[in-house]
């Protein structure tokens, strides 16, 4: 009960509950942070899942057997099929060979089909699969085997009625270089068609959809029954495209959380110190006074863990509310809504506060028990405690929490490196600048002597609160750096005018006129790539099948058959890392050649037509696939490729004035095939457009949380600025002089962090871009600018207004209350 | 225990103490012999840095002496660790401070009943409110530090010292800190208590009126003891 009663009346005092405000403040940035990047990642993966049709998938030869869809269904989940095979489809024009995909009823799981009742439009969505007896022709299809809507069209023995044209279906979003026609079935209607005969090329794909927990058990159930190279796939990896941007943004948000449990042990460790200096008499009274220190120890003990204890819950609720307040700011401009919060994210603010509390609170309040009762005579008796320790203890803490948020040592290693080298700068550089404005203030007469000489007086306060200052700044420059760079970047990725449509399958002679007409609309297009198709047989001499049976999934170059083309220079959109690409050899793109691990020097043999060419790769290139430009993973000779028939491709950009005539144009033209990428383009510029905001919130958010630091560290040295204003009025200073001083010395404090923590952000930025972001380096030079100014500004302002009472209070009063 | 009443309240014997310094070795106490009896009241006195606060610090068991023994109601305090001392203290030990230093986050009442809480007892707000009354602060029991003027507090401060109805009370400048009127009621209380509940008295005082009415005076020179 006492120890209740003592709790309570601490909490009248305010000075507990500045220390629960802090650890408060803590949880809820890292919940509301954590909840938020969890929706985030759900939406993410839900749209990429709408690309892959479900949420995961397994491709296979056979059809999936049984008991993976018993063992599905007992878990809770949705399964659907498809098979994909080539065939003939027969027409009363005639006959075509076509890619044909016969879809359970239910496909797809996630996703849309878009199909429109015109050839060659831009369609509209639906998640209908095709009824019984119904088939779904690409338009170049239906141009090529000349049918219309009502149609009938044979599939094998069986006759199907064309009922829709087949813009997209979920699973062609990244594969727009299959070239050959498409058409979608029911797959009701495939036995009759008595085309799956043994030996037939036929893919199966067994999907299945649910809730994460659902999943991630069958996963573990299916992942032991796969065959040999079969494997689930995800909709992370299958919407890559917009996976590379979302998953920046989720490193940012990341990183700000990071910075922001930097930032919230900073608030603990301020709102402790202040906590432990306020109370080492009435400590020493207690013990004094008969208190043992292992009652005390219990009394504090009490004390922490009811104060951790009501942290994690108010935190967490207010993390809630912060993550509600994003999600709802974000709403109006988000295309989808947000899928709920994931409560599991809670422990993270759990982590949180037990993690600050044992790191950043408890050495500090452990002084406190150790204080001698000797300090009630003599108030300058010292408590035995290594600061180093206490240090190392909260740079560890701080280290781990952001180990446990980051979950990985990369982005803690660089922010605790560059924390590091900011901390030893501050002491140094510090130390010197305080001891030179010690001489700069020999006679105390003006403000901004007695300003400079406080500089030197508290010197160690001072360096501690200048390292404070210095921390907030950096990390918060740090962010407005990053946030910058990423904006940038995606912009410059995903430009208004990127080509939205792909054109292939164009002969040579229909080149000179399909230019013609692009020319004259004013329609942007890109070069025509001549494309030939080949395979991959042979690295270094060894058949792939071999080279790559031990792993669970082969390389994509060595996969499937790729498109081949051949050119004079790297190309829109790609860029040449090493090698000579005009050398008689193969160009290969960089991610691929990572992924097959091979290099410069090794060669390919690569089979086209059935023809064999060994050759060594000359050259590699990297190739940013989110500028929609026609790109390959191998580029060869001219000499090898010319004298094969070859489809060239292209990729153009149409707005909605020029679309409706080009794509009447290309009526003339049925056996050219044009893929509309601008719905997907859109969603990633929509999606693009969603982080960008989500990320300047957070950083408003984080800011925010950055300047109640600031106060807070202005906070634990104000009873001693109080004092001193109040002792220096009593002696006749003027609030003119008073004011200078203060103005000059948290100026200058200002200034000095605002430089500093500007160099330290540049050194963290450039480690960040390296190796976390894997952006170009820059340098920020605006950081320069804006680190000092911000620093000077907002440390003298948030300085001078919580000191106001100095000028305010008549002297007497300030001193009696100290 | 029994035997208390025959017992020395305090025996000092060869008591050296020194601290380290940027400059060596500082001795502060130099072979004080000393013993103060149950129930008699005794003044230090000497000037400002001549050790009487460090010699009143060690007596009461706050800080650990470098040579000699200090008998405190028969345990030696040198053979005690930081736990020991501190039950002791509760047992036997009462404080009043120049600075009064009542917790400010406690009114009055809960700072009295502040020392037997510490201790576990359930009658310590009965004894507080007694106290607070003998004292003449019956109507300042819900007050706050802060709302009591200096004499008030050191009022408050007498009433806690005697609270856990201590053996030994050791005060440091009871008065240092109070204007002529009130430091005078403050030793009118002081006394008047001490002599009701039979406590013997270490009283560290610069106030030669104060110093007069303990029943011994001893004077501190230069960390040496000389009797008046």
């Amino acid at each position: 009960m006492f120890a209740w009663r003592l709790l309570l009346r601490e909490f009248k005092t305010g000075d507990v509950l500045t220390l629960l405000f802090a650890l408060m403040l803590s949880v809820a940035t890292v919940t509301g942070i954590g909840l938020f990047v969890d929706r985030l990642q759900q939406s993410f993966e839900q749209q990429s899942a709408n690309l892959l049709g479900a949420d995961r998938s397994v491709r296979r030869d056979d059809p999936p057997p049984a008991e993976w869809l018993t063992l599905a269904q007992q878990n809770g989940l949705e399964t659907a099929q498809t098979v994909a095979f080539s065939s003939m489809v027969f027409s009363e024009a005639g006959l075509q060979l076509a890619q044909i995909t016969a879809v359970s009823a239910n496909y797809p799981l996630r996703g849309e089909f878009l199909t429109d009742d015109k050839p060659f439009a831009a369609g509209q969505s639906t998640q209908q699969a095709p009824a019984a007896k119904a088939i779904w022709l690409s338009s170049r299809l239906a141009s090529l085997l000349d049918v219309s809507l009502g149609d009938t069209v044979r599939v094998g023995e069986n006759s199907l009625t064309v009922t829709r044209f087949l813009v997209r279906d979920p699973g062609s979003a990244s594969s727009a270089f299959s070239i050959a026609p498409r058409a979608i079935m029911n797959d009701q209607d495939l036995a009759a068609t008595n085309v799956i005969i043994p030996g037939a090329r036929v893919r199966y794909a067994f999907l299945y959809a649910g809730n994460s927990e659902a999943l991630e058990r069958f996963d573990t159930l299916l992942e032991s029954r796969l065959g040999e190279g079969e494997r689930i796939r995800t909709p992370v990896e299958r919407g890559e495209r917009i996976g590379n941007t979302v998953g920046r943004a989720e490193s940012f948000l990341l990183l700000a959380g990071t910075l922001a449990v930097v930032m919230s042990g900073v608030a603990m460790a301020l709102a402790s110190s202040r906590y432990v200096k306020r109370h080492l008499t009435q400590f020493a009274v207690m013990k004094t006074l008969g208190a043992t220190p292992k009652r005390l120890r219990a009394l504090m003990g009490f004390q922490v863990s009811v104060i951790t204890l009501l942290g994690i819950v108010l935190g967490s609720a207010l993390g809630l509310l912060v993550q509600q307040l994003i999600a709802s700011l974000l709403g109006s401009l988000m295309s989808t809504a947000l899928p709920s919060p994931n409560l599991n994210t809670l422990w993270l603010g759990v982590a949180t506060a037990c993690i600050s509390i044992i790191a950043f609170c408890a050495p500090l309040m452990a002084r406190l028990i150790r204080v001698p009762p000797l300090r009630v005579l003599q108030p300058n008796t010292d408590i035995q405690a290594g600061t180093a320790s206490l240090f190392l203890f909260g740079l560890v803490g701080m280290y781990l929490l952001m180990v446990v948020y980051a979950g990985g040592w990369r982005l803690p290693s660089i922010m605790m490196l560059a924390l590091a080298v900011v901390t030893a700068i501050v002491f140094v550089v510090g130390w010197l600048l305080f001891k030179l404005s010690r001489r700069l203030s020999k006679q105390a007469t003006t403000g901004w002597q007695l300003g400079l000489a406080a500089l030197h007086r508290r010197l160690l306060s001072n360096l501690f609160q200048l390292l404070v200052f210095t921390l907030i700044i950096m990390l918060s420059l740090v962010l407005v750096g990053v946030q910058g760079n990423l904006i940038q970047d995606w912009q410059a990725q995903v430009p208004d005018d990127t080509p939205n449509h792909y054109l292939f399958n164009v002969q040579k002679p229909q080149l000179a006129s399909i230019d013609a007409y692009t020319q004259e609309a004013g329609i942007v297009s890109s070069d025509w790539y001549p494309m030939v198709r080949g395979r991959v047989t042979r690295i270094n001499g060894v058949a792939v099948d071999t080279l790559y049976a031990q792993r669970q999934d082969e390389p994509e170059i060595v996969e499937r058959e790729l498109n081949l083309t051949w050119a004079n220079q790297v190309g829109e959109g790609a860029k040449l890392v090493s090698g000579d690409f005009g050398a008689e050899g193969i160009s290969i793109e960089q991610s691929a050649a990572l992924e097959a691990e091979v290099g410069l020097g090794d060669e390919l043999e690569v089979n086209v037509g059935g023809l064999r060419y060994t050759l060594p790769i000359t050259s590699i290139r990297e190739v940013n696939w989110q500028s929609m430009q026609p790109n390959f993973y191998l580029i060869l000779p001219q000499s090898v490729l010319s004298d094969y028939q070859a489809n060239y491709v292209s990729s153009i950009y149409l707005n909605e004035q020029t679309a409706p005539d080009f794509y009447r144009f290309m009526a003339n033209y049925p056996t050219v095939s044009m893929l509309n990428i601008g719905e997907l383009l859109k969603q990633v510029q929509s999606i693009i457009g969603q982080l960008a905001n989500a990320l300047q919130i957070v950083l408003a958010f984080i800011l925010g949380a950055g300047a109640l630091v600031l106060v807070a560290s202005v906070r634990t040295t104000l009873d001693e600025r109080l004092e001193e204003g109040a002792l220096l009025r009593t002696l006749g200073a003027t609030k003119r002089i008073v004011r200078q001083a203060l103005l000059v010395e948290f100026g200058a404090l200002g200034l000095f962090a605002g430089i500093v923590g500007a160099l330290g952000a540049e050194l963290s930025l450039v480690g960040l871009q390296y190796f976390v972001f894997d952006m170009t380096l820059t340098l920020h030079p605006i950081l320069w600018l804006v680190g000092p100014l911000s620093g000077w500004l907002i440390v003298t302002i948030i300085g001078v207004f919580a000191s106001r009472a100095v000028l305010k209070v008549p002297p007497i009063r300030l001193l009696r209350s100290i | 225990m029994q035997d208390m009443d025959t017992l020395s309240a305090l025996t000092i014997k060869q008591l050296n103490h020194s601290v380290a310094t940027a400059n060596g070795q500082l001795d502060i106490l130099k072979g004080i012999d000393l013993e103060i009896k149950d129930g008699e009241s005794v003044a230090i006195v000497g000037a400002s840095g001549s050790g009487k606060s460090t010699l009143l610090g060690l007596m009461a068991g706050l800080d650990q002496h470098s040579e000699g023994t200090i008998e405190l109601y028969g345990k030696a305090l040198e053979t005690l660790d930081e736990e020991g001392r501190a039950i002791l203290r509760g047992d036997y030990v009462g404080f009043i401070f120049q600075s009064f230093h009542l917790l400010p986050s406690l009114t009055a009442l809960e700072n009295v009943m502040l020392p037997n809480e510490l201790k576990g007892e359930r009658s310590a707000r009965k004894r507080a409110i007694d106290l607070l009354t003998s004292v003449g602060l019956d109507q300042r029991l819900e007050h706050y530090p802060r709302q009591l003027s200096g004499g008030e507090q050191q009022r408050v401060a007498i009433a806690r010292a005697f609270a856990s109805a201590p053996k030994i009370l050791f005060a440091d400048e009871p008065t240092g800190n109070l204007d002529s009127k009130n430091g005078a009621l403050v030793e009118d209380l002081l006394f008047d208590l001490n002599h009701k509940e039979g406590t013997t008295l270490v009283v560290v005082t610069h106030d030669p009126d104060l110093a007069k009415r303990c029943d011994r005076q001893i004077e501190i020179f230069d960390g040496e003891l000389k009797g008046l």
